[in-house]
Protein backbone atom coordinates (compact mmCIF):
# COMPACT_ATOMS: atom_id res chain seq x y z
CA UNK A 1 0.00 0.00 0.00
CA UNK A 2 2.98 1.88 0.14
CA UNK A 3 2.31 3.31 -3.46
CA UNK A 4 -1.30 3.84 -3.26
CA UNK A 5 -0.21 6.03 -0.21
CA UNK A 6 2.61 8.08 -2.65
CA UNK A 7 0.31 8.14 -5.56
CA UNK A 8 -1.99 10.18 -3.13
CA UNK A 9 0.02 12.10 -1.63
CA UNK A 10 1.49 13.03 -5.50
CA UNK A 11 -2.28 13.58 -6.16
CA UNK A 12 -2.70 16.00 -3.58
CA UNK A 13 0.19 18.17 -4.27
CA UNK A 14 -0.98 18.18 -7.65
CA UNK A 15 -4.18 19.26 -7.03
CA UNK A 16 -3.03 22.05 -4.98
CA UNK A 17 -0.94 23.29 -7.58
CA UNK A 18 -3.83 23.35 -9.68
CA UNK A 19 -5.97 25.13 -7.21
CA UNK A 20 -3.27 27.64 -6.20
CA UNK A 21 -0.76 30.15 -8.40
CA UNK A 22 2.15 30.63 -6.14
CA UNK A 23 4.32 28.25 -4.64
CA UNK A 24 4.26 29.95 -1.37
CA UNK A 25 0.55 29.36 -1.06
CA UNK A 26 0.90 25.81 -2.10
CA UNK A 27 3.29 25.55 0.74
CA UNK A 28 1.41 26.86 3.34
CA UNK A 29 -1.47 24.89 2.80
CA UNK A 30 0.54 21.57 2.90
CA UNK A 31 2.21 22.77 6.11
CA UNK A 32 -1.83 24.12 7.60
CA UNK A 33 -2.93 20.46 6.49
CA UNK A 34 0.34 19.00 7.72
CA UNK A 35 -0.87 20.24 11.35
CA UNK A 36 -3.84 19.35 11.35
CA UNK A 37 -1.93 15.53 10.94
CA UNK A 38 0.42 16.33 13.69
CA UNK A 39 -1.47 17.16 16.37
CA UNK A 40 -3.67 13.77 15.80
CA UNK A 41 -0.95 11.65 15.16
CA UNK A 42 0.72 12.15 18.24
CA UNK A 43 -1.45 10.16 20.37
CA UNK A 44 -1.56 7.30 17.93
CA UNK A 45 2.84 7.78 18.09
CA UNK A 46 2.82 7.79 21.79
CA UNK A 47 0.29 4.62 21.83
CA UNK A 48 2.14 2.90 19.70
CA UNK A 49 5.67 3.59 20.36
CA UNK A 50 4.84 3.66 24.80
CA UNK A 51 8.22 6.20 24.34
CA UNK A 52 9.07 7.92 27.83
CA UNK A 53 8.92 11.59 28.03
CA UNK A 54 12.27 12.97 26.27
CA UNK A 55 14.37 15.15 28.58
CA UNK A 56 16.45 16.74 26.39
CA UNK A 57 15.82 18.35 23.03
CA UNK A 58 18.27 16.01 21.47
CA UNK A 59 16.65 12.95 22.86
CA UNK A 60 13.16 14.68 21.15
CA UNK A 61 15.08 15.08 17.78
CA UNK A 62 16.35 11.03 18.10
CA UNK A 63 12.85 10.39 18.93
CA UNK A 64 11.09 11.52 16.06
CA UNK A 65 13.91 10.33 13.61
CA UNK A 66 14.58 7.01 14.99
CA UNK A 67 11.13 6.11 15.72
CA UNK A 68 8.52 8.39 14.42
CA UNK A 69 10.02 8.54 10.73
CA UNK A 70 10.47 4.70 11.08
CA UNK A 71 6.97 3.86 12.14
CA UNK A 72 5.45 5.81 9.44
CA UNK A 73 7.58 6.54 6.44
CA UNK A 74 10.08 3.58 7.07
CA UNK A 75 13.09 5.48 6.55
CA UNK A 76 15.79 6.58 9.49
CA UNK A 77 16.71 9.92 8.94
CA UNK A 78 20.54 11.30 10.81
CA UNK A 79 19.94 13.58 13.39
CA UNK A 80 22.56 16.73 13.80
CA UNK A 81 22.73 19.09 15.92
CA UNK A 82 23.33 22.30 14.04
CA UNK A 83 23.88 25.17 17.38
CA UNK A 84 25.88 25.37 20.03
CA UNK A 85 22.67 26.59 22.21
CA UNK A 86 21.23 22.91 21.30
CA UNK A 87 17.87 23.86 20.61
CA UNK A 88 18.48 23.45 16.53
CA UNK A 89 18.88 19.71 15.12
CA UNK A 90 18.56 18.48 10.95
CA UNK A 91 17.15 15.37 10.08
CA UNK A 92 19.07 14.39 7.15
CA UNK A 93 17.02 11.90 4.77
CA UNK A 94 18.70 10.31 2.00
CA UNK A 95 16.22 8.16 1.03
CA UNK A 96 12.27 10.04 0.98
CA UNK A 97 9.75 7.62 -0.06
CA UNK A 98 7.10 10.62 -0.56
CA UNK A 99 9.16 11.49 -4.09
CA UNK A 100 9.71 8.01 -5.59
CA UNK A 101 8.03 8.80 -8.12
CA UNK A 102 8.28 12.61 -8.99
CA UNK A 103 11.92 13.28 -10.89
CA UNK A 104 11.95 16.90 -10.77
CA UNK A 105 9.74 20.22 -10.28
CA UNK A 106 8.31 21.32 -13.08
CA UNK A 107 9.86 24.29 -14.11
CA UNK A 108 6.53 27.27 -13.09
CA UNK A 109 7.17 25.48 -9.72
CA UNK A 110 10.63 25.66 -8.58
CA UNK A 111 10.14 27.15 -5.24
CA UNK A 112 7.90 24.50 -4.14
CA UNK A 113 8.41 22.42 -1.12
CA UNK A 114 6.88 19.36 -2.27
CA UNK A 115 6.70 17.41 1.45
CA UNK A 116 5.95 20.44 3.48
CA UNK A 117 3.48 18.52 5.04
CA UNK A 118 6.25 16.63 6.89
CA UNK A 119 7.10 19.80 8.41
CA UNK A 120 3.76 20.83 9.61
CA UNK A 121 2.91 17.09 10.67
CA UNK A 122 6.57 17.59 13.28
CA UNK A 123 5.64 21.09 13.94
CA UNK A 124 1.82 20.16 15.10
CA UNK A 125 2.93 16.76 17.24
CA UNK A 126 6.07 18.93 18.81
CA UNK A 127 3.44 21.37 19.81
CA UNK A 128 0.88 18.90 21.38
CA UNK A 129 3.85 17.51 23.83
CA UNK A 130 3.82 21.76 24.58
CA UNK A 131 7.37 21.86 23.01
CA UNK A 132 7.41 24.92 20.31
CA UNK A 133 9.09 24.84 17.38
CA UNK A 134 9.81 25.75 13.60
CA UNK A 135 10.26 23.23 11.16
CA UNK A 136 11.28 23.88 7.33
CA UNK A 137 13.12 22.36 4.70
CA UNK A 138 16.68 23.63 4.68
CA UNK A 139 17.71 21.30 1.78
CA UNK A 140 15.53 19.24 -0.83
CA UNK A 141 16.84 16.96 -3.11
CA UNK A 142 14.26 18.16 -6.01
CA UNK A 143 15.66 21.06 -6.02
CA UNK A 144 19.12 19.85 -6.95
CA UNK A 145 20.72 19.68 -3.34
CA UNK A 146 22.56 16.65 -2.97
CA UNK A 147 19.83 15.63 0.00
CA UNK A 148 16.75 16.56 1.53
CA UNK A 149 16.99 18.30 5.23
CA UNK A 150 15.12 19.08 7.70
CA UNK A 151 15.83 21.51 10.00
CA UNK A 152 13.72 22.44 13.66
CA UNK A 153 14.59 24.73 15.72
CA UNK A 154 12.98 24.71 18.92
CA UNK A 155 11.56 28.05 20.16
CA UNK A 156 11.05 27.81 23.87
CA UNK A 157 11.42 25.98 26.50
CA UNK A 158 9.16 22.76 27.24
CA UNK A 159 6.94 23.75 29.70
CA UNK A 160 7.47 22.68 33.72
CA UNK A 161 4.45 20.47 34.39
CA UNK A 162 4.82 21.53 37.74
CA UNK A 163 4.93 25.60 36.86
CA UNK A 164 1.48 24.63 34.79
CA UNK A 165 -0.37 22.78 38.31
CA UNK A 166 -0.34 26.52 39.98
CA UNK B 1 19.61 3.32 -36.78
CA UNK B 2 16.92 3.40 -34.17
CA UNK B 3 13.68 4.80 -34.04
CA UNK B 4 11.08 4.40 -30.94
CA UNK B 5 7.75 6.30 -30.42
CA UNK B 6 4.93 5.96 -28.02
CA UNK B 7 1.55 6.82 -29.13
CA UNK B 8 -1.56 7.02 -26.77
CA UNK B 9 -4.61 6.45 -27.78
CA UNK B 10 -7.48 7.73 -28.53
CA UNK B 11 -6.08 10.17 -31.38
CA UNK B 12 -2.75 8.06 -31.66
CA UNK B 13 -0.09 11.30 -31.68
CA UNK B 14 3.21 10.72 -30.50
CA UNK B 15 4.39 11.24 -27.04
CA UNK B 16 7.44 10.64 -27.77
CA UNK B 17 9.96 10.06 -30.96
CA UNK B 18 13.37 9.35 -30.71
CA UNK B 19 15.94 8.50 -33.30
CA UNK B 20 19.46 7.50 -33.64
CA UNK B 21 20.88 9.19 -35.93
CA UNK B 22 18.64 12.23 -36.01
CA UNK B 23 18.14 13.13 -39.50
CA UNK B 24 15.34 11.99 -41.60
CA UNK B 25 12.90 12.40 -38.57
CA UNK B 26 10.44 13.09 -40.76
CA UNK B 27 10.50 9.77 -42.85
CA UNK B 28 10.15 8.31 -39.59
CA UNK B 29 7.49 9.61 -37.92
CA UNK B 30 5.48 8.46 -41.85
CA UNK B 31 6.72 5.16 -41.52
CA UNK B 32 4.89 4.87 -37.96
CA UNK B 33 2.09 6.36 -38.71
CA UNK B 34 1.71 3.83 -41.60
CA UNK B 35 2.49 1.44 -38.98
CA UNK B 36 -0.23 2.56 -36.66
CA UNK B 37 -2.72 0.77 -38.65
CA UNK B 38 -0.94 -2.72 -38.46
CA UNK B 39 -1.03 -2.31 -35.00
CA UNK B 40 -4.53 -1.89 -35.06
CA UNK B 41 -5.33 -4.52 -36.93
CA UNK B 42 -3.63 -6.31 -34.98
CA UNK B 43 -5.01 -6.01 -31.93
CA UNK B 44 -8.71 -6.51 -33.73
CA UNK B 45 -7.63 -9.96 -34.75
CA UNK B 46 -6.12 -10.97 -31.62
CA UNK B 47 -8.99 -9.45 -29.33
CA UNK B 48 -11.52 -12.70 -29.38
CA UNK B 49 -8.51 -14.76 -28.71
CA UNK B 50 -7.39 -15.09 -25.05
CA UNK B 51 -4.29 -13.73 -24.55
CA UNK B 52 -1.86 -15.31 -21.57
CA UNK B 53 0.62 -12.69 -21.70
CA UNK B 54 -0.87 -9.25 -20.46
CA UNK B 55 1.37 -7.01 -22.32
CA UNK B 56 0.98 -7.71 -25.92
CA UNK B 57 4.33 -7.77 -27.97
CA UNK B 58 3.55 -7.61 -31.48
CA UNK B 59 6.77 -9.11 -33.56
CA UNK B 60 7.85 -7.49 -36.53
CA UNK B 61 4.57 -5.11 -37.82
CA UNK B 62 6.01 -5.03 -41.44
CA UNK B 63 9.37 -5.38 -43.20
CA UNK B 64 10.25 -2.56 -45.93
CA UNK B 65 13.16 -2.96 -47.61
CA UNK B 66 14.90 -0.95 -45.17
CA UNK B 67 13.35 -1.21 -42.04
CA UNK B 68 12.04 -3.72 -40.02
CA UNK B 69 8.97 -2.03 -37.63
CA UNK B 70 7.91 -4.10 -34.34
CA UNK B 71 5.30 -3.42 -32.07
CA UNK B 72 4.19 -3.60 -28.67
CA UNK B 73 0.90 -2.41 -27.20
CA UNK B 74 -0.62 -2.27 -23.29
CA UNK B 75 -3.79 -2.85 -21.47
CA UNK B 76 -4.19 0.46 -21.60
CA UNK B 77 -3.82 0.74 -25.39
CA UNK B 78 -0.69 2.82 -25.39
CA UNK B 79 1.32 1.49 -28.74
CA UNK B 80 5.05 1.43 -28.33
CA UNK B 81 6.84 1.21 -31.79
CA UNK B 82 10.63 0.70 -32.86
CA UNK B 83 11.93 1.17 -36.68
CA UNK B 84 15.29 -1.06 -36.77
CA UNK B 85 17.70 -0.74 -39.83
CA UNK B 86 17.02 -3.97 -41.95
CA UNK B 87 20.93 -4.07 -42.45
CA UNK B 88 20.85 -4.71 -38.43
CA UNK B 89 20.49 -8.48 -38.38
CA UNK B 90 22.93 -9.05 -35.23
CA UNK B 91 18.94 -8.01 -33.08
CA UNK B 92 17.27 -10.82 -32.14
CA UNK B 93 13.61 -11.02 -31.03
CA UNK B 94 14.18 -11.26 -27.48
CA UNK B 95 15.99 -8.43 -27.42
CA UNK B 96 13.14 -6.34 -28.75
CA UNK B 97 11.22 -7.68 -26.38
CA UNK B 98 13.74 -6.60 -23.51
CA UNK B 99 14.00 -3.45 -25.03
CA UNK B 100 10.20 -2.77 -25.63
CA UNK B 101 9.83 -4.12 -21.67
CA UNK B 102 12.32 -1.42 -20.52
CA UNK B 103 10.15 1.50 -22.59
CA UNK B 104 7.10 0.01 -20.72
CA UNK B 105 8.59 0.39 -17.04
CA UNK B 106 10.16 3.64 -17.83
CA UNK B 107 6.50 4.66 -18.96
CA UNK B 108 4.86 3.33 -15.93
CA UNK B 109 7.57 5.05 -13.96
CA UNK B 110 6.37 8.39 -15.83
CA UNK B 111 2.37 8.21 -15.37
CA UNK B 112 3.29 7.70 -12.06
CA UNK B 113 4.70 11.34 -11.51
CA UNK B 114 1.97 13.15 -10.27
CA UNK B 115 2.95 16.23 -12.49
CA UNK B 116 2.66 14.18 -15.65
CA UNK B 117 -0.92 14.42 -17.30
CA UNK B 118 -1.73 11.49 -19.39
CA UNK B 119 -2.19 12.65 -23.31
CA UNK B 120 0.96 15.21 -22.52
CA UNK B 121 4.46 14.98 -24.00
CA UNK B 122 7.57 13.48 -22.44
CA UNK B 123 9.86 15.05 -21.50
CA UNK B 124 11.75 13.19 -18.73
CA UNK B 125 15.23 13.22 -18.15
CA UNK B 126 15.34 9.72 -17.09
CA UNK B 127 13.55 8.74 -19.71
CA UNK B 128 15.76 10.33 -22.13
CA UNK B 129 18.44 8.62 -20.62
CA UNK B 130 17.27 5.45 -20.59
CA UNK B 131 15.90 5.48 -24.40
CA UNK B 132 19.23 7.12 -25.43
CA UNK B 133 21.42 4.13 -23.49
CA UNK B 134 19.24 1.26 -24.61
CA UNK B 135 19.70 2.41 -28.32
CA UNK B 136 23.31 2.90 -28.26
CA UNK B 137 23.79 -0.58 -27.08
CA UNK B 138 21.91 -1.24 -30.64
CA UNK B 139 23.87 0.92 -32.57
Amino acid sequence: SRELFVLTYGALVAQLCKDYEKDEDVNTCLDRMGYGIGVRLIDDFLARSAAKKCRSYSETADMIAQVAFKMYLGVTPRVSCSSAAGNEFSLILDKNPLVDFVEELPAERASLCYCNLLCGVIRGALEMVHLAAEVTFLQDRLKGDAVTEIGITFLRKAEDRKHKRN
Amino acid sequence: VLVSVICSPPQNYPLYIRSVPTENELKFHYTVHTSLDVVDEKISAMGKALVDQRELYLGLLYPTEDYKVYGYVTNSKVKFVMVVDSSNTALRDNEIRSMFRKLHNSYTDIMCNPFYNPGDCIHSRAFDNMVNSMMMQVC
